[in-house]
C-alpha cells in the first residue's frame, strides 16, 4: 500500500482538489464537469494516480459550490442550492466570511463521516441498498419533495411553484435509459429539435438563481462602487467554533443523510442536501430562523452534500453501480484501465481500495486547508463593484451553460429563458426554491412512480411493500405536519425562503 | 493596361498557389477533431473502445481527437451539423437497431450517414438468471415457455438489450408456435435497474454483460446478489478470440459453454441466432470521401502495427477492423438478419 503513496500521488490529490474547488466555485461548472474533462488523462497516469486526481476533483468540486452559493446567492453546483437559503442572507448581513467558514467546516466533517462509513461498512451497506426498489426510491424522492412546503413563505404558492417545476422538468423524451418509453411529451409543436431532451438542469439553475438576481439588481439600478455596509471581511464577522455548539446532532445527522442518499443509486446528489436541510429545519427549535441566515441551515446543507462523496462510492465499489453522476464518470477510470468494478472489487484489489480511501482522506484535508486559508480572498468577491462583478458573473453563467452538454447553444437560451422567468417569478409572487426542487426531483419521481405501478400493478404497494416503506411514510407524514405547523406559526412573518 | 494584366495574372497565380494547401487540407482530417459517441456514459464499452481508437488515431495522424460522451440523440445532431470532418462519430449496432425497433430519434443510418470502418466487437452481451433460479439453461427457459410458464426478461427496450429478447421469442415461436407469448419483457433502464429487477424478484432473466455481471456469478452460495450466465449471444468465432483467461474468475472455455453451439437459441430451426456488438464509425453524408479514405488508411496501418489489438484485448474487446466499404456491406447484411427476427415477432413483444 505505502509504495503507492508517492509525491506524484499526493500532488495529484492536492492539485485535483484545487482544480475541483475552482470548477465548483464557478457558477455553471460542476464536479462532474471537472472529472469529465480530466478523465482521459487518467489512462496515462495509471489507475491509482488517475483515481487520486479524480477523487481530488470530486471532493473539491462538491465543496467549491458553497462559495458562490454564499457570496453571490448562486449555487455553484446543484447540490449547493440549500446553501444559498441561509448562506446568502448571512453574507448580505455582512457575515460572508463567517458563513464560508461554517460551510467549510461542515463540508469537512460531512466528507470525513462519509469516508469513515465507506471504509468500514461499504459491502454491508451495499447489501442494504439493494433492498430499495422503485417503491422505496419513489418514497424517498416524495419525502424530499415535501420540503417544498417547508421552504415556502406561502404554502399554497410554494406547492404550486413546486408542481410547476415538476411539470416543466417532464418536458422532453421519457428517457429509455432511465426506464421510460422513449416517447416525447409536453413539447410544443415545432420545438421538438431543441426540446427533445428537455431543459438541462444547470442552465435552469443558474438562470433562476444567477441571471434573475442580476436582472433584479439591474432593475433597481446598479450603483458604481459597493455598499460598504454589506462588506465586512474579518472584523466583527469573524468565525468561532462556538457556532457549532448545539449543532453536533445536526452535523452528524446531515452527514449521515448525505451518505445514505449517496448509497442509493439513482436518487441523486441534490436530494442529499435538500433532505438534510429539511430535517434540520424540522428538528430545529427555531425553524422560523431558517432562510434568514441560520448557521444550522448551512451546516445541514454542506455536511449533507459532502456526505454524499463517500456514500456514492459505496455502490460503485461494492456493486459496480455509481451512486451519482460524478461517480458514474469515475467508473471510466477503471474501465480505461481494463478493470471491472463489482461485488468482488474490494477483496480482489486491496491496494487500489486502500489508495482510494487514503486519497479521499487527503482530498478532504486538502480541501479544508485550501479553502480555509483562501477564505479571505474568496470573501473579497463581494468587494468587487457590482457594475464589474455582474457582467463577469453573466459571462461565466453563459460559458457554463454552453459547455455543460459539450457546446449546445440551446442551453444558453435556456439560461436566458429561465433568467427572465426567475425575474418574473418574483413579480408574480411565485417561489423559486420549491420550483427548482420540483424541477430537480420531478423526473426521478415520475420514473420511480410509474415503474412501481408497472412492476406491482397496484397503488397499495406504496404502503405494503416493506418496513422501509412504512418508515418512509412516517417521515413523510411528519414532514408534512411539521410544515403545516410551521406555516401556521409563521403567519404574519412572510419573510421565509 | 499591361501592368493591370500582369498584376491580375500574378494575383490569380498567387491565389492558386495559396489555395493549393487549403484544397489539400480540405481532404484531410482537421487538426482538432471531436469524436462524439452514442452513449452518455464514460464507464461503458462505447467510451472505452472509442478512447482506444481516438488515442491511436491521434498519435498516428498527429492530430487531437477528443471523445465526447454526448449520447445518441446529441451525437447524431452534432454529426448532422458538421460535414467538414471536425465531428465524427463512433457507435455500435444500436444505431440501426434503434431504427428497426422504431425508436424516436433514430433514422436509418445507412441512408442518413456515411458508414465508416468497424474497429472492434464487444463479445459480452449476455443473459443471466438468479443463482438460485430453477432455470439452468436456455433450454429450460424455452421449455418453460412451451409449458405455459411465464418467463419475465428484464431489458432496456429498443436496441442491443432487446435484440436477444427478440431472438428468445423468435426461438420459442420456432420451437412451439404461440409459446413466445410466455416470454415477456420487463422494461427497465440501465444495468443497475436490470440487476435491481432481478433482486426484487420482478424478472426471471436479465440482460447484462460479461464485464458488468461476471463478478456476481462468483459470489458465495446464499448471497442474494448471486447470478448465473445462461446465454452469451456472441458468435463462437468471436468469443474464441477472447483472452484465454476470460474475464475475472471465468475463463474463456467456461464462457464458451454459454454461447452457440453449446447453448442454442435457434434462428430458424437449423441455425443458431448470434449477435456481436460491433463498434464502427459514422460520418456526415456530405463529408469529403477523402477524409474517410484517410481514416481507412490510417486504421489499416495502425492495425497492421498490432499495438491497438493488445490494448483492445486487454479491455475484453475483439479487434475487428474492416475498411468502410466492407464494413458497410457487413453491417447491412447483419441489419437484414435482425430485421427479419424483429419482423417475425413484431406486435407480440
Amino acid at each position: 500500500m505505502f509504495e503507492i503513496i508517492t509525491p506524484l500521488f499526493l500532488s495529484l490529490i492536492v492539485g485535483g482538489t484545487f482544480i475541483g474547488i475552482i470548477f465548483g466555485a464557478i457558477p455553471g461548472m460542476t464536479a462532474t464537469m471537472a472529472v469529465a474533462v480530466c478523465l482521459p488523462l487518467t489512462y496515462s497516469l495509471g489507475l491509482e494516480n488517475g483515481l487520486a486526481l479524480l477523487l481530488g476533483l470530486y471532493v473539491g468540486g462538491i465543496s467549491g459550490g458553497l462559495v458562490p452559493a454564499i457570496l453571490l446567492g448562486i449555487p455553484g453546483t446543484p447540490s449547493s442550492i440549500t446553501t444559498t437559503f441561509d448562506g446568502y442572507p448571512l453574507a448580505q448581513k455582512g457575515e460572508g466570511e463567517k458563513a464560508l467558514r461554517i460551510g467549510i467546516v461542515a463540508s469537512f466533517v460531512g466528507g470525513l463521516v462519509s469516508l469513515f462509513v465507506l471504509w468500514l461498512f461499504a459491502p454491508t451497506l451495499a447489501d442494504f441498498a439493494i433492498k430499495f426498489s422503485y417503491v422505496e426510491k419513489f418514497l424517498i424522492i416524495f419525502f424530499a419533495l415535501t420540503v417544498m412546503a417547508a421552504l415556502s413563505s406561502d404554502m399554497l404558492i410554494g406547492i404550486f411553484s413546486g408542481v410547476l417545476g415538476i411539470f416543466i422538468a417532464l418536458i422532453g423524451t421519457y428517457d429509455i435509459s432511465s426506464g421510460g418509453n422513449g416517447k416525447m411529451r409536453l413539447i410544443p409543436p415545432g420545438t421538438e429539435y431543441w426540446l427533445e431532451t428537455g431543459f438541462s438542469l444547470l442552465p435552469v439553475l443558474i438562470g433562476l438563481f444567477g441571471l434573475a438576481a442580476i436582472l433584479e439588481q439591474a432593475e433597481l439600478g446598479v450603483p458604481r462602487g459597493f455598499n460598504k455596509d454589506e462588506v465586512k471581511v474579518g472584523g466583527k464577522s469573524t468565525f468561532s467554533f462556538s457556532v457549532f455548539r448545539g449543532q453536533i446532532v445536526n452535523l452528524v445527522r446531515s452527514s449521515g443523510i448525505g451518505t445514505f442518499v449517496g448509497i442509493l443509486p439513482g436518487v441523486g446528489g441534490s436530494a442529499a442536501s435538500i433532505l438534510a436541510y429539511s430535517n434540520a429545519k424540522t428538528f430545529s427549535r427555531h425553524p422560523e430562523t431558517f432562510g434568514k441566515g441560520e448557521p444550522a441551515g448551512i451546516i445541514a446543507s454542506e455536511s449533507g452534500n459532502n456526505g454524499l462523496t463517500g456514500g456514492a462510492l459505496v455502490p460503485l465499489l461494492s456493486l459496480g453501480i455509481p451512486g451519482d453522476s460524478t461517480t458514474a464518470l469515475l467508473i471510466g477510470a477503471f474501465t480505461l484501465q481494463g478493470i471491472q468494478v463489482g461485488p468482488l472489487f474490494i477483496g480482489n484489489n486491496p491496494d487500489t481500495w486502500n489508495a482510494m480511501i487514503f486519497a479521499m482522506l487527503i482530498a478532504n484535508i486538502a480541501m479544508f486547508v485550501m479553502m480555509y486559508v483562501a477564505i479571505r480572498y474568496f470573501a473579497l468577491v463581494v468587494t468587487i463593484p457590482k457594475h464589474i462583478l455582474f457582467p463577469v458573473i453573466l459571462m461565466m453563467c453563459v460559458i457554463g451553460a454552453y459547455t455543460i452538454n459539450y457546446g449546445i447553444m440551446f442551453d444558453v437560451w435556456t439560461l436566458l429563458i429561465f433568467g427572465i422567468g426567475g425575474w418574473l417569478f418574483v413579480k408574480l409572487r411565485l417561489e423559486v426554491a420549491p420550483f427548482i426542487i420540483g424541477f430537480i426531483l420531478g423526473p426521478s419521481a415520475e420514473v420511480y412512480f410509474v415503474k412501481s405501478l408497472e412492476s406491482f400493478g397496484t397503488l397499495s404497494i406504496f404502503f405494503t411493500k416493506s418496513w422501509i416503506a412504512m418508515v418512509l411514510w412516517v417521515l413523510i407524514i411528519g414532514s408534512i405536519l411539521g410544515s403545516v405547523v410551521l406555516s401556521r406559526r409563521a403567519k404574519g412573518q412572510p419573510d421565509g425562503v | 493596361m499591361t501592368f493591370t494584366r500582369r498584376t491580375l495574372l500574378a494575383a490569380v497565380s498567387t491565389a492558386a498557389i495559396l489555395a493549393q494547401p487549403i484544397a489539400a487540407a480540405a481532404q484531410e482530417l482537421p487538426r482538432n477533431v471531436r469524436m462524439v459517441i452514442g452513449s452518455k456514459s464514460t464507464g461503458g464499452d462505447t467510451y472505452q473502445n472509442s478512447a482506444i481508437v481516438a488515442d491511436a488515431l491521434s498519435e498516428h495522424l498527429g492530430i487531437n481527437i477528443k471523445v465526447d460522451a454526448v449520447g445518441a440523440s446529441a451525437a447524431f445532431k452534432a454529426l448532422d451539423r458538421d460535414s467538414r470532418g471536425t465531428t465524427i462519430m463512433i457507435f455500435h449496432d444500436q444505431s440501426y437497431l434503434g431504427h428497426l425497433y422504431g425508436r424516436e430519434g433514430y433514422d436509418d443510418p445507412f441512408a442518413t450517414y456515411a458508414i465508416g470502418p468497424t474497429v472492434a466487437i464487444n463479445p459480452g452481451n449476455a443473459y443471466l438468471v438468479p443463482a438460485d433460479s430453477p432455470y439452468q439453461s436456455m433450454e429450460d427457459i424455452l421449455t418453460a415457455a412451451e409449458n405455459g410458464e411465464q418467463v419475465r426478461v428484464a431489458i432496456q427496450p429498443g436496441g442491443v438489450s432487446e435484440i436477444g429478447f427478440s431472438a428468445m421469442k423468435n426461438a420459442a415461436a420456432v420451437r412451439s408456435p404461440g409459446s413466445e407469448a410466455n416470454i415477456v419483457a420487463v422494461n427497465t433502464g440501465s444495468q443497475s435497474d436490470k440487476n435491481q429487477a432481478m433482486w426484487d424478484g420482478l424478472a426471471d432473466v436479465i440482460n447484462g454483460s460479461i464485464q458488468a455481471n461476471e463478478q456476481f456469478t462468483q459470489l458465495e452460495e446464499g448471497d442474494e446478489k448471486g447470478m448465473r450466465f445462461v446465454w452469451i449471444t456472441a458468435r463462437p468465432a468471436t468469443l474464441e478470440q477472447a483472452p484465454e483467461a476470460g474475464m475475472g474468475d471465468t475463463d474463456r472455455a467456461a464462457l464458451m459453454q454459454y454461447a452457440s453451439p453449446e447453448t442454442s437459441v435457434t434462428l430458424d430451426g437449423s441455425e443458431d441466432f448470434t449477435f456481436d456488438k460491433e463498434f464502427f464509425f459514422l460520418f456526415n453524408k456530405e463529408m469529403d470521401p477523402a477524409i474517410i479514405d484517410q481514416i481507412d488508411t490510417a486504421l489499416t496501418e495502425i492495425f497492421a502495427e498490432g499495438a491497438i489489438q493488445d490494448r483492445q484485448k486487454a479491455s475484453f474487446f475483439i479487434p475487428n477492423f474492416l475498411p468502410s466499404d466492407e464494413a458497410k456491406a457487413h453491417l447491412e447484411q447483419k441489419r437484414d438478419t435482425y430485421s427479419k427476427v424483429i419482423a417475425e415477432i413484431s406486435g407480440e413483444s
